[in-house]
């Protein structure tokens, strides 16, 4: 007995992630701002410690906390019950924290002269019903369509809360992140796109969805309601660094870099 | 005839659902190829090179509730003077939504039946009740099959013709199987799962059932498979009994070493009549799994396999068998959907 105790000890130590850095967060695109300016401001306080962040969607995030290769999924949808699943059965107890809201903000470039849409127009332009900026009160000229891919939890939750589970039309350009889609919307003038809270900049326009504009308080009362939360998933509770980590940004000072990243506080 | 239906039923209504809206699909291509040695009491009996397996796949999304499957199984075969074969492995519709975390499949699918549906080959041989041709791996039938809420396993109900994708038309008898499975997850790393198949006539007997017991243990980078099963074949009164087991430990060496292999030890028992004495053998199989590339989200991109297996006969007269082989796989498919 105290030899498979011991084996199981030798073996859970042996599991821990080698990856060079000592905490490695890997995922959403949308998370990526906060974590990497939360992740500065600790590794300044804390010269001792590195700390890795990387994107690739929540899709992949999550994928590497299941296979071992990250210590903190970020995630801007939660988990599937297929992810929990595959996820529990290789051991992994996925444990979720709230550190942040975001608001969806569906966005034009700047000389766009269309300032409001409804999220039927928007569907109807996303799954290939609507092709012209004239029929949404524009000037004419053919909408370019840019998506997420399907690896990105802004894409899911996109798909759910506007498209209802229909598809996005072939013709879209989907795109890695939210900063491939904010650049090429600002460079499109025919473009629309959606992308995090977080990517707005003066480059682009942000347009009123049901006649609400996204911002801190229309997300905050609900009143603006392509509104999302956004996640970090650890195995287990959060322990030792990834604790001190996570209590970092639900502190006051991590919350400010929420703030300061353009998304909304939690605490 | 039921597979015809079925058949006929999936190619229609696939052609018609494309017909009326595109879709997106992507494929993907499995292939493996792969050296054997064989060797029979010491005497080397066969080396040779070979692709011994090829899938061509195809998904395709009509709309979020509506995906279909068709897998083309290319293989390497003597029988024909092409030195090849070709055989529609999947070809199935899933639908959606009709209940949470579930759906309802129809056509040529998964056989789910311990862990012949899920079998990634960490062993380059199949899992026991398919190397034991105990099942077949896919079959034509309808079945339900889903997600337990909050990641807590799995289950499937599934009527099929029971003999398998290989057998059609004249070879299949006229009732269906039912085959129910169940998974559960209690605790992150333990899952425990039984299966079972009834039929009631088959082409060789007048009834079959099948059961299998499963547990998956994962401790780190320890993994644990433990299978057993049991088959009975033919009237009551005249019952064949058939069982065996399967107990395969895996350790990821990723962590420790930096370099993505698997260590991979495996001992299968399969007695195909329990009351008949010399008919049991016992196969050992030991190896590693070197992943030289891995495919999108952590499945397999390039992976060498080698596997020796020794094959012990309970018969007295039969000498043990060695096997060698080395095995490169390459999969990929063009997107997710």
């Amino acid at each position: 007995m105290k030899g498979i105790l011991g084996l199981t000890i030798i073996l859970t130590l042996a599991w821990l992630p080698t990856t060079g850095a000592d905490l490695t967060l890997t995922g959403s695109t949308t998370v990526f701002p906060i974590i990497q300016a939360a992740a500065e401001e600790f590794m300044a306080k804390h010269p001792e410690v590195d700390i890795t962040v990387r994107g690739g969607g929540s899709g992949v995030g999550i994928a590497a906390l299941i296979d071992g290769i990250c210590d903190i999924a970020m995630a801007s949808r939660p988990m599937k019950t297929k992810e929990i699943k595959r996820a529990r059965a290789d051991g992994i107890n996925p444990c979720e924290t709230v550190i942040a809201r975001d608001g969806l903000v569906i966005v034009v470039h700047p000389a766009n002269p269309i300032t409001s849409i409804s999220t039927e127009t928007l569907r109807e332009i996303y799954t290939g019903k609507i092709n012209s900026w004239k029929d949404v009160g524009g000037e004419g000229g053919t909408i370019v369509v840019i998506s997420r891919d399907v690896a990105s939890g802004t894409f899911e939750v996109f798909k759910k809360m506007v498209l209802k589970g229909k598809r996005v039309r072939a013709d879209a350009l989907m795109l890695a992140s939210n900063k491939a889609v904010a650049q090429t919307v600002a460079q499109t003038p025919g473009a629309i796109g959606y992308i995090g809270l977080g990517y707005l900049s003066p480059h682009l326009k942000a347009l009123k969805v049901d006649g609400v504009m996204p911002d801190a308080e229309t997300i905050s009362s609900g009143k603006y309601r392509l509104a999302r939360p956004l996640f970090l998933y650890t195995n287990g509770k959060p322990r030792g660094l990834a604790k001190r980590f996570i209590d970092f940004i639900l502190s006051p000072s991590g919350q400010k870099i929420v703030k300061e990243t353009g998304y909304l506080p939690v605490r | 005839m039921m597979a015809r239906i079925v058949v006929i039923a999936v190619v229609s209504t696939r052609l018609l659902l494309a017909g009326l809206a595109p879709g997106e699909s992507n494929i993907g291509a499995y292939t493996w190829f792969r050296y054997t040695a064989e060797m029979e009491t010491d005497e080397l009996r066969e080396s040779r090179f070979g692709l011994e397996r090829g899938y061509l796949r195809w998904n395709h999304r009509f709309t979020d509730r509506i995906d279909s499957r068709v897998n083309v199984d290319i293989y390497s075969t003597d029988k024909y003077p092409a030195g090849a074969g070709l055989k529609l492995k999947y070809g199935y519709l899933n639908f959606k939504g009709l209940i949470r975390d579930a759906k309802l499949t129809i056509g040529l699918q998964k056989s789910y039946f311990g862990l012949i549906y899920d079998w990634k080959y960490p062993t380059i041989q199949k899992c026991l009740e398919d190397k034991e041709k105990v099942i077949a791996s896919a079959d034509y039938g309808i079945s339900l099959n889903g997600n337990i809420p909050k990641g807590y396993g799995e289950y499937a109900i599934q009527v099929v013709n029971g003999e398998g994708y290989k057998k059609y038309k004249s070879l299949v008898n006229l009732a269906p199987a039912l085959l129910v499975n169940l998974r559960v997850i209690p605790i992150p790393g333990i899952t425990i799962g039984g299966s079972a198949l009834f039929e009631r006539s088959g082409p060789e007997y007048d009834r079959r059932l099948l059961h299998a017991g499963i547990a998956r243990v994962v401790i780190g980078p320890l993994t644990i498979w433990a299978e057993y099963l049991g088959a009975e074949l033919g009237p009551e009164g005249n019952t064949t009994r058939g069982s065996g087991f399967m107990v395969m430990p895996a350790l990821r060496l990723r962590e420790l070493t930096g370099i993505d292999i698997d260590l991979i030890a495996r001992l299968d028992r399969w007695d195909e009549d329990v009351e008949e004495i010399g008919d049991a053998s016992i196969r050992a199989t030991g190896g590693f799994n070197w992943h030289l590339l891995r495919g999108k989200k952590g499945k397999i991109g390039v992976v060498l396999q080698v596997n020796w297996v020794r094959t012990i006969y309970e018969d007295p007269d039969q000498g043990p068998e060695d096997a060698v082989m080395a095995q490169l796989r390459w999969e990929f498919v063009t997107k997710p959907l």
